[in-house]
């Protein structure tokens, strides 16, 4: 019985969501960022990007930090998208010119 | 690197070396002038609707849908725009603080001079639209800018287009570098895809003109400026061409320059000068 007690508490202890920490979720909203002035430079910021930062930004502000790590992450993964059609459209916009 | 060592070839074996599209690609040259350009660009548009003739291009959808222009033509009897015209000529005429006027700041007077905007400036080596040579004027002035997509800036875009009716768009492109670069920006602006949606302008003014985008149908991309400033329903005002490329913008879910930025105005011209020959007709209504 006291083994099966232990091995349920270290089970739940191995299984428990981990909380995102304020220096996580400020790391990924930087990254996400600089991913985004990437896609601008190329000119091709996304809308949807921009809300998730700006929606990062007010969760770390609500100390909010898994919502706040969520949202970066979110629009990080839009701006490499953006960034991605960006590089690919540099020579692909030949293709559509009416001649 | 890559393109230097290309480039050393084509000039070691002449121009008998057949270059893949790739590789002009790489080298960056287009084998295209403006002039053959827009002879393609024309040529497509009248293929794709022979029935339209060139002057009607600048109506837009209702050159090329028969619903929709039955729907105009009874629009048409109270134009949605006659108050733009008519606050944007007393605005025109009403001189600033210093007793200048807007015409003393344009060729004729400002009156009807709307077909040959954007132009490029060989001596700020940029291009000018009319928007942007009316804020110019009244800096110059001594006045505050006016907001560029709706308003005052409207209403006298739509007076100064309404003295060119009929005008035929007359761009022209200097034999200056400058020039051609402003151009090529504007035309890589035009069929390059951006937003999360990935469309370019050309993925909804070309090769899907004349179909319908839900309840719009989408207008041809040859004489599309020629109208503006207009009134649109779906907006409830007047707007100008940097509303409409805003709008255009956020529709494909990208983040909108901000007017009269270097690239739209490099569009403009463009498009405008694709448009050569077509008459000006604005201002205009859109639903």
């Amino acid at each position: 019985m006291r083994i099966l007690s232990a091995f349920t508490l270290l089970l739940m202890s191995c299984c428990a969501t981990h909380a995102a920490t304020q220096q996580e979720a400020e790391a990924a909203l930087a990254a996400a960022r600089q991913k985004e002035a990437e896609a601008g430079k190329l000119g091709d910021r996304w809308l949807p990007a921009e809300a998730m930062l700006k929606a990062a930004q007010k969760a770390l502000e609500d100390q909010d930090f898994d919502h706040a790590l969520a949202a970066a992450a979110e629009a990080q993964a839009l701006t490499e998208r953006a960034i991605a059609q960006s590089k690919e459209q540099e020579t692909a916009w030949h293709d559509a010119v009416i001649r | 690197m890559k393109a230097t060592v290309l480039l050393s070839l084509i000039v070691l074996f002449g121009s008998s070396v057949d270059m893949p599209s790739d590789v002009v690609r790489a080298l960056g040259a287009e084998s295209s002038t403006p002039a053959a350009d827009m002879d393609a660009f024309q040529a497509y548009f009248h293929g794709r609707f022979p029935n339209v003739k060139t002057a009607d291009f600048a109506n837009g959808p209702y050159a090329v849908d028969a619903d929709m222009r039955k729907q105009w033509e009874e629009i048409m009897q109270f134009p949605p725009y006659d108050f733009a015209i008519d606050e944007g000529k007393t605005a025109f005429e009403t001189p600033f603080t210093n007793g200048k006027t807007y015409a003393d700041c344009f060729d004729n007077r400002g009156i009807g001079v709307r077909q040959n905007f954007p132009y490029f400036d060989t001596k700020s080596g940029e291009v000018v639209t009319l928007d942007l040579a009316i804020n110019r004027c009244r800096i110059a002035n001594g006045e505050k800018p006016l907001p560029y997509q709706v308003g005052m800036m409207a209403s006298l875009t739509a007076y100064m287009a309404q003295t060119s009716n009929g005008k035929p768009f007359d761009i022209k492109i200097p034999d200056d570098p400058r020039a051609i670069t402003a151009y090529e920006d504007g035309k890589k602006y035009f069929y390059t895809r951006r937003g999360q949606l990935g469309f370019s302008c050309s993925s909804c003014h070309v090769g899907a003109s004349g179909h319908r985008l839900r309840g719009d149908i989408l207008a041809p991309a040859l004489g599309i400026l020629a109208s503006f400033p207009i009134y649109r329903s779906d907006w409830g005002s007047m707007g100008t061409i940097d509303r409409r490329f805003t709008s255009c913008s956020s529709q494909m879910r990208s983040q909108p320059l901000p007017p009269q930025d270097v690239s739209y105005r490099n569009l403009e011209y463009f498009l405008s000068f694709m448009s050569n020959g077509v008459p000006i007709a604005g201002p205009g209504t859109r639903p």
